[in-house]
């Protein structure tokens, strides 16, 4: 039942978003293409970097490559999907979370879904052909599998660090740098990292599992490797629902009306 | 008339800006992050030898970046501040003050952009000092590269003003901002100095003014030289003159079609 009905929302909303999108062509189709002009620019740095260094601990352009299709992909899907995951802690200060309070859904899943992202889509369409470039079609289950961990894991994230929010009020410039913070460590490769900083991003911030372990378990496939990120998604998982819940029994509304518009 | 006002906008704005401490410290300490990161990239690259890159060495290389970060990220959101006052008609409001648009952003922000400037370069170069090391700069030479850095953030503000006035055509700020901010981290050399460029690329880019916002002055900064000081000085002041030329046209054009809509 609960599964079933929170697919079905899914569908109304992404039917709004695709109505929304359609209706704000010229804006859609701009934010769209800024994304993966952005996201190609980035590309141009390592091609510069590469083209005068060659190897970095292993990795090469292509393994570059590779990153990004799995940190846009994912990123892009995450956001155009759950597109309100960067939102929460400013969502539960400004309190309107009161809306999704009152109705016989999952809060937690409803807040997420309830926005959509043109740049996202961008985001995504850009991973999706740097996916194509990259990847034999013998590794796009992997990949897609891969993707989808590292979606659970980045989302469960910004859940825990948005949900800082219900102790703290105002947490929206630590929830974002602890987001983007994640997310920087991700794009750049993993080799780099060693010691203490190699430990952290590969626990409290799991960066790495949104980017450089996805890229060496498509180079050299380990079940221990995708057995790990699995568990550490499980774990990011759960632990973003408990502290959500938890938090909302500490939420108090505020008396700001909110027009949903 | 006077240049007073513009002065006490700025101090204004400057004590405001205090008050958001902490708001400013975490952009600051994000900042330091991407340093960081950075620090381990080159440490992989140079390896454990006390090599040359191009003439650069890891301290410079680190030093290099710590400038040009600070001087590119000081400017906050200026182009989507401008174009949303633009778009959503609450430059009306400015229009009948006496005092020009533009200028008055100049001045208020420019008290919030210098001390995030000082901020951000005071924390990477606390995180520079401890995993990498110090920097040989003369005394003598600080004030002329001040000048410079001083020359690239107006540069970096008429820029993203004119972007900002462009958006009232195109509707959305923050696409332009985007794209901005990448050309001036990847062409301005803000992340690598040109001279690790391919030769054609590295050429084109120190001709474009983004370079003079983010490579000439930090290349100033880790290597001086009185003849590129000379030459960095003369193009900044092309440049200036050249966006505020710019900026003065299509800001009367935007004008007139705001009027138009009747404000």
């Amino acid at each position: 039942m609960g599964i079933k009905n929170n697919l079905i929302l899914l569908k109304e909303y992404m039917k709004i978003a695709l109505a929304s999108a359609m209706e704000y062509r010229f804006n859609f189709v701009l934010q769209s293409i800024t994304m993966m002009l952005n996201d190609a620019i980035w590309i141009l740095f390592w091609w510069i970097f590469f083209s005068r260094f060659n190897v970095v601990n292993g990795w090469q352009l292509k393994e570059l490559l590779m990153l990004y299709a799995v940190v846009t992909f994912s990123y892009g899907f995450s956001g155009f999907l759950f597109g309100n995951h960067h939102n929460i802690a400013n969502i539960i200060a400004e309190g309107k979370l009161d809306f999704y309070l009152g109705l016989p859904k999952s809060e937690l899943f409803h807040l997420l879904i309830s926005r959509s992202s043109a740049f996202s889509f961008g985001d995504a369409i850009f991973g999706l052909v740097l996916g194509i470039i990259s990847f034999s079609i013998w590794q796009w289950p992997l990949f897609l599998l891969l993707i989808t961990i590292a979606a659970v894991i980045s989302i469960s994230f910004a859940v825990i660090v948005g949900s800082l929010a219900f102790y703290w009020g105002n947490a929206e410039e630590t929830a974002r740098t602890l987001n983007f913070g994640m997310l920087s460590f991700a794009i750049y490769p993993l080799p780099i990292f060693k010691g203490f900083v190699r430990v952290l991003i590969l626990t409290i911030i799991p960066a790495g599992f949104i980017g450089g372990i996805p890229v060496e378990l498509l180079k050299n496939f380990s079940w221990q490797w995708l057995g790990l990120s699995i568990l550490v998604a499980i774990i990011f998982f759960t632990v973003a629902i408990y502290v959500f819940r938890k938090g909302l029994k500490k939420y108090e509304s505020g008396n700001l009306i909110n027009v949903r518009v | 008339m006077g240049f007073n006002k513009y002065v006490e906008v700025g101090k204004i704005s400057l004590s405001n800006s205090l008050v958001y401490l902490m708001d400013f410290l975490a952009k600051s300490l994000f900042i330091g992050l991407i340093i960081f990161i950075f620090i381990n990239l080159w440490k992989v690259v140079y390896g454990d030898s006390t090599s040359l890159i191009d003439g650069f060495t890891i301290n410079m290389m680190v030093w290099y970046l710590v400038m040009t970060e600070s001087i590119v990220t000081s400017q906050g959101k200026l182009l989507e501040e401008i174009g949303e006052e633009i778009r959503s008609g609450n430059i009306a409001q400015s229009l009948n003050k006496p005092y020009n648009f533009i200028v008055f952003k100049y001045a208020s922000g420019f008290g919030n952009t210098f001390l995030r400037f000082i901020m951000t370069f005071t924390i990477g170069a606390i995180i520079t000092l401890i995993f990498v090391g110090g920097i040989n700069v003369q005394l003598v030479h600080l004030p002329l590269i001040l000048l410079t850095v001083l020359f690239a953030l107006t540069i970096n503000f008429l820029m993203m003003a004119l972007l900002g006035i462009f958006a009232f055509w195109l509707e959305d700020a923050r696409a332009l901002h985007f794209i901005y901010q990448k050309f001036v981290f990847v062409l301005g050399g803000m992340l690598l100095p040109l001279e690790l460029f391919p030769q054609w690329l590295g050429d084109f880019s120190r001709v474009l003014p983004f370079s003079y916002v983010a490579y000439h002055p930090a290349k100033l900064w880790v290597m001086f030289n009185w003849s590129d000081f000379v030459n960095v000085i003369m193009n900044q002041l092309f440049w200036i003159v050249i966006f505020i030329i710019t900026i003065a046209l299509v800001y009367r054009i935007c004008i007139e079609k705001i009027s138009i809509n009747g404000g």
